[in-house]
């Protein structure tokens, strides 16, 4: 008998920055896609970008199965956190509903997940070791 | 109340005869635990899976050969981990119950409803999730409404389709038959985890309407008889009022703002509500073809839960009965007390009254209040939105203990009330009209629902005759068990 949904707002406005760039060092695989149509749309953070609007770097990924892999070069290594959402319907955007609450899917690297928000830094942040990384991250 | 007939049942229902009934050790009659009163077993878990089929027995009187169908109820029953208790009544996970009536018999089943904090918290053998009046464990992830979703406060048939109905989240499916979960019905893509109030109104065709609510912003729901979405459309009222009910016409909705605001969004949200008389009992008046089409009425300051139903006359006058308290009760603490066996006692300030709120054209708004004090008002289906006769609402109190003791009738065109008391060895829960076969009229209907029976320590269902309340239960069914109290249901 709560009356949380507009703080779910807060997820869906932490989604909506995910700029397009590329470069080395680091593959994200994102699995348990469960519709395959759309775009999976990725931003890879820092700490100090993490809780704002830009990111460090980003990838929008056609979806054509229920998995897709990013792939950025030339990072500094370092901790870094990843967001996503399912642009299901390829709109650009991270719909929700009348009271701001997301209808697309979304995630956050080591699958971490918010408490009325979006997933904590501390929760999500993973290190980019210097010789390459693999991070997997579950849609569910 | 006539105090022989109901002595008579008394005496016939005594417990020496429901030693002998042979119930299996699981689900033997219920026994107060150690240090708690008798009616703490309305209170108590229900067993972790549920109740598997089974018979009723009948122990008093002669069930109607045209009563067939099924009484689906809701209601909290998981209220102890281990030691700890469950901050707030209303927090507990929801047991729907289906009490399936025919050629005399009942059968009871019920099963929890399936949801992630169901799941979660019996994996962990813990209060985890967040809600009414409960802070929550910072380890449980909280996504989206239904992430705390209790699914806990009534039921809803559509289409042959049961919903678990919860009031600040998705409604749950589940298969009428076997009572096994679906998961969270989206009524359409973009509105996935809107609430859908636990409160439903259905129009004598079977067209459904329901509200939204989160904050001062209102979604409204028209559902098809057969399940679809016809319409959905936001509308504005102005404050975070709690919505916990609303009442329509065959033309309008109309929603109740209660000065009784909360804009506190962090749980637990029980801490959150202020009382705020100055407003008044606003009411925005709806017009179903047009939601842009609204008017606002005004009564004095009262706090609600639960309505019966509304009509509109020719003058378009609306007219709607409803259960008006002079202040928030939730605000004394209820609901988190008796889960713990606690009874701080009645207080007849605290009672709501069953009134009758009558709005002109003019906005200004009159209650006229009857006499009764009670809860859970309820009405005819199939003069849902029109005029009619009765209203039913569970009655009267006690110093004793928590609920209600007895079942009362309002009769709004001749001003007559009936009543029939059980005492202080009886809780009675919400009774729904069943139509008779060949009925003419909201006089001709079954009253059937559920009483706790504190002596013996288990559930019974009873029927009555809604013309003659006061001649007391036309038949008796007695479960070899008894089952948590519960809030709302529906008959299918």
């Amino acid at each position: 008998m709560t009356r949380t949904s507009t703080l779910f707002a807060a997820i869906a406005a932490s989604m909506m920055a995910a700029p397009l760039a590329a470069a080395s060092d680091l593959t994200v695989n994102v699995e348990g896609i469960s519709e395959a149509k759309g775009s999976i749309m990725m931003g890879l953070f820092d700490e100090a970008t993490y809780n704002g609007d830009g990111a460090v770097t980003g990838a929008n990924l056609t979806v054509e199965g229920n998995s897709v892999t990013a792939v950025f070069d030339g990072l500094e290594p370092g901790e870094y956190a990843v967001r996503l959402y399912h642009d299901v319907n390829d709109d650009g955007e991270m719909n929700t509903n009348p009271f701001g609450m997301p209808t697309e899917p979304f995630a956050f690297s080591n699958d971490a997940k918010g408490r009325f928000g979006p997933a904590k830094w501390d929760d999500a942040k993973f290190t980019v070791e210097s010789d390459g990384t693999v991070h997997t991250i579950t849609m569910n | 109340m006539e105090l022989s007939r109901r002595h008579f049942i008394e005496a016939s229902l005594g417990t020496g005869m429901i030693g002998s009934l042979g119930a299996c050790a699981s689900l033997a009659p219920a026994q107060a635990e150690s240090g708690m009163p008798a009616w703490h077993i309305g209170y108590q878990n229900a067993p972790r899976d549920g109740f598997a089929p089974a018979p009723l027995n009948l122990v008093f009187g002669k069930p109607p050969a045209d009563l067939k169908g099924s009484l689906y109820r809701n209601g909290p029953a998981q209220f102890q981990y281990g030691e700890d208790y469950a901050s707030h009544w209303f927090d507990g996970d929801g047991l729907v119950h289906r009490i399936a009536i025919e050629n005399g018999t009942a059968v009871h089943q019920a099963s929890f409803v399936g949801t992630r904090k169901r799941q979660e918290e019996l994996a962990a053998d813990k209060f985890l999730a967040p809600g009414f009046g409960t802070l929550g464990d910072e380890s449980y992830s909280v996504q989206s409404s239904d992430d705390v979703n209790a699914a806990n406060t009534s039921v809803l048939m559509v289409n042959g389709e049961l919903l678990a109905l919860w009031e600040a989240g998705s409604a749950f499916a589940m298969n009428a038959e076997t009572l096994e979960t679906t998961g969270p019905k989206t009524w359409r893509g973009d509105l996935k985890g809107m609430p859908f109030l636990a409160h439903p109104k259905t129009e004598p065709d079977g067209r459904v309407w329901n509200l939204a609510v989160g904050g001062p912003r209102v979604g409204i729901y028209r559902i098809s008889k057969t399940g679809q979405l016809e319409d959905f459309g936001m509308v504005d009222i102005g404050r975070a009022a709690y919505i916990h009910d609303w009442t329509m016409t065959e033309r309008h909705l109309i929603i109740l703002v209660q000065p009784w605001i909360n804009e506190n969004l962090r749980p637990p949200v029980v801490a959150g509500f202020e009382w705020q008389p100055q407003h008044g009992l606003q009411m925005l008046i709806v017009d179903k073809d047009d939601f842009s089409n609204q008017r606002w009425a005004q009564a004095p300051a009262r706090m609600f839960f639960h309505t019966g139903s509304a009509w509109e006359e020719s003058d378009g006058t609306i007219k709607f009965d409803v259960v008006l308290y002079k202040e928030p009760v939730l605000g004394v603490g209820g609901g988190a007390a008796e889960i713990r066996g606690e009874w701080r006692g009645h207080d007849t300030f605290y009672d709501g009254l069953m009134t009758q709120v009558v709005n002109t054209t003019s906005g200004e708004a009159k209650l006229v209040e009857t006499d009764i004090a009670g809860e859970f008002p309820q009405v005819d289906p199939r003069y849902r939105g029109k005029r009619r006769q009765l209203t039913a609402l569970t009655s009267g109190a006690t110093t004793a203990r928590p609920g209600t003791i007895g079942l009362a009738t309002h009769n709004w065109e001749t001003g007559e009330s009936r009543n029939f008391e059980f005492g202080d060895n009886r809780i009675v829960e919400e009774f729904l009209f069943v139509p008779k076969a060949g009925s003419q009229s909201d006089l001709d209907n079954w009253l059937v629902g559920p009483v706790l029976n504190l002596k013996a320590g288990v559930t019974e269902i009873c029927v009555f005759d809604a013309a003659n309340v006061s001649d007391g239960p036309v038949c008796i069914w007695q479960a070899d068990y008894s089952w948590p109290l519960g809030f709302h249901g529906t008959w299918a």
